[in-house]
């Protein structure tokens, strides 16, 4: 399954997220393996800096 | 996909600008992004000395990053706001990040310093935190920029953080806040210089940002964050930005092309007649300044208070 087809599925917005595999980004096009281990981590903060 | 740049395997997908980057193209696009606003909007000069407010979050630790990388006289200041292990944490990501750096960390703790952290200070001043907490950081993050000679604080709000902002100040007609919303917020006698250099860049470009350069930040919200108006209000333009690209971008900066000067003497009117604080000399409307009195109440003991009920929060 492609990394934005995941994301649909389980209903994530993109532009809320970056996805992680090891120490990098796996863009929206990948096509990940059953054994691939990602992190979906949110970006969206409360906005106080 | 492919980098637009090199045309080599590309590591994210920046819609808005239908453009896909490799780590190395997508971090000069950062920090290109970053050079022109700085430009566009004359935020600072190459020699003048800047102070980044460091929170140990993506945003902040990213933007001192990138003003190192274009050469910028860049230090950092820390507030510690003694909210448990949130705090704890968040010290370690901003100490961590300036050894890495090399950078100098100036470190203020609200408890050591003042007397009060936010949970316990906001109680005994009933004031709703957040709201405690903004006015702590206007006002440290100003004295200490006075106080070290600083010709320049720059804070790491994004481009979310300020169409969020947007969207509520436009959904209630705030127009005191909208004359107010601009990346530069000019110097005045007793106030540094005060510039956002992330504007052009979404909160999710910073977070990939800090991925790419290998700077590990707090993922963690701060817990008084939860739930707050802000983040509804960024999931709503997140939910427009996926099917219309670009959405936010238009909204926030033809704001400001178009129409923030419609709203800016409202704002100035607020400003004029300002004294000087009794108690610490910075400008205020009243005798005494709102961090002076918040001070005064946060470390009174529980006992012996009569103080006005002040809820609702503020953004800085
Ligand atoms: S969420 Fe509120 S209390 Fe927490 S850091 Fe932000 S403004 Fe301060
Ligand atoms: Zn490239
Ligand atoms: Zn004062």
């Amino acid at each position: 399954m492609r990394v934005h087809a995941l994301l649909d599925r389980l209903d994530i917005n993109r532009e809320s997220v970056i996805v992680i595999r090891g120490d990098t980004l796996v863009p929206g096009d990948v096509l990940l393996l059953d054994a691939d281990v990602v992190e979906i981590r949110p970006v969206i903060s409360g906005g106080c800096r | 996909m492919k980098c637009r740049v090199c045309k080599g395997a590309a590591v994210i997908d920046v819609r808005r600008h239908n453009a896909n980057f490799c780590a190395e193209h997508f971090i000069a696009h950062c920090h290109e992004q970053v050079r022109r606003t700085i430009d566009h909007f004359s935020m600072m000069q190459p020699d003048d000395r800047v102070l980044v407010a460091v929170s140990g979050g993506k945003d902040s630790l990213a933007l001192w990053d990138i003003l190192l990388s274009l050469g910028y006289r860049a230090d950092g200041l820390y507030l510690g706001l003694g909210i448990g292990d949130y705090s704890t944490e968040s010290t370690h990501y901003s100490r961590d990040f300036a050894d890495r750096v090399k950078g100098r960390l100036v470190e203020i703790d609200l408890l050591a310093d003042e007397g009060f952290d936010i949970p316990t200070g906001a109680r005994l001043a009933r004031r709703a935190p957040c709201s405690a907490c903004g006015l702590s950081k206007r006002h440290l993050f100003n004295r200490a920029a006075l106080e070290g000679g600083y010709d320049v604080v720059c804070t790491g709000h994004n481009l979310d953080d300020e169409a969020a902002v947007l969207l509520g100040n436009v959904l209630r007609w705030n127009v005191e806040y909208l004359g107010r919303q601009h990346p530069v917020l000019d110097a005045r006698p007793g106030f540094v210089r005060k510039v956002k250099p992330l504007v052009r860049l979404a909160e999710r470009e910073m977070a990939a940002y800090c991925v790419l350069r290998g700077i590990d930040y707090q993922v963690e919200e701060c817990p008084m964050a939860a739930g707050n108006r802000h983040i509804g209000y960024k999931e709503a333009l997140d939910g427009i930005e996926a099917g219309s690209p670009g959405t936010k971008a238009a909204f926030f900066h033809e704001f400001l092309d178009k129409a923030s000067h419609l709203f800016t003497p409202e704002s100035d009117v607020v400003r004029e007649g300002l004294l000087a604080c009794a108690s610490c000399g910075s400008p205020t409307t009243g005798e005494v300044c709102a961090f002076c009195r918040l001070v005064e109440r946060a470390t009174a003991s529980s006992s012996n208070m009569s103080v006005p009920v002040q809820l609702g929060e503020t953004r800085s």
